[in-house]
């Protein structure tokens, strides 16, 4: 039996619970983290990676296989992200846990790590969509164009919204950077 | 700290946030997506391309008996098989036609 997301949306969109537990189990661990990184906290994190699901479920006998259904995904995460009105609290330092890849820090220096931390918190001080952008592109490592289609907007728009965000991370760890 | 050196920073930073969410919390949304699940939203269109579906699929075995069924009454029919068994019980046409259709006798009303 064919077990691509696009099969496994056709049986959902006739209602197949089933295939719709297997389509969450495929991708609401990427959901999650992708909620996550926008919104910094975990416990909105899950919310929102749930209300994803359930959305994809009612709007099943809708969808258009338009677009990979992985990024349809992606953009119904952001615009939740987004549509919270409270901006949720970056989550604390301590709070992130050990750094999955502790090699390239291994050697570096205390400052070294010091200034990405800081980039952390400049980085949860960003304008929403500005901060969308760049976990999109430097954390899911998505085209611009896959950034437009999720933030729906042009490429040109994306490019803006990355070169202020960078503009505003450097302007917020000028004093790291420059004394270098 | 130049624009490409930046960039390296931003990237290797944001590459090592990217750990993936810890399965326990991918479990709990699970758990949650596991209950009963809401009505799905039917666009308009595709109940009116039911009810606009004149492909009908005939039940073939109904049919079949259908067909049987009209046979074997025409059969009886053309054979008089009716007529004889109606003779044998003493039953004619002309008896049944006077009971059925004869006038009341006080008010000459027809049944």
């Amino acid at each position: 039996m064919d077990d691509s997301d696009e099969a496994l949306m056709g049986r959902v969109a006739h209602g197949d619970e089933r295939a719709f537990r297997e389509l969450s189990r495929r991708h609401v661990p990427a959901m999650l983290g992708l909620a996550r990184r926008i919104l910094g906290n975990a416990a909105d994190a899950e919310d929102v990676a749930q209300e994803a699901m359930l959305r994809l479920w009612r709007q099943a006998p809708r969808w258009q296989p338009l677009a990979a259904l992985r990024t349809w995904l992606s953009r119904v995460v952001v615009n939740l992200c987004l549509d919270r009105k409270r901006k949720a609290p970056w989550v604390e330092l301590e709070a992130a846990g050990e750094i999955t890849d502790p090699a390239p820090l291994a050697g570096e220096s205390a400052e070294a790590a010091e200034r990405e931390q800081r980039l952390t918190v400049a980085i949860a001080d960003l304008p929403e969509r500005q901060r969308a952008a760049i976990v999109l592109s430097y954390t899911e490592g998505m085209s611009n164009a896959q950034v437009a289609e999720i933030l729906d907007t042009t490429v040109s728009a994306v490019e803006t919204l990355l070169v202020r965000g960078k503009q505003n991370l450097r302007r917020a760890l000028a004093d790291v950077i420059d004394g270098e | 700290m130049n624009k490409n050196d930046f960039d390296k920073l931003l990237s290797g930073a944001m590459k090592r946030l990217a750990k993936p969410a810890d399965d326990a919390a991918v479990d709990r949304v699970l758990k949650r997506l596991g209950g009963p699940l809401p009505r799905q939203h039917r666009p308009v269109g595709q109940i009116l391309g039911v009810l606009l579906d004149w492909q009908f699929a005939p039940a073939w075995p109904r049919m079949a008996a259908l067909a049987a069924s009209l046979a074997f009454g025409f059969a009886i029919g053309i054979s008089g098989i009716d007529r004889t068994i109606d003779r044998s019980q003493g039953v004619s046409s002309a008896d049944s036609g006077a009971l059925v259709f004869e006038p009341e006798s006080l008010t000459g009303g027809r049944p």
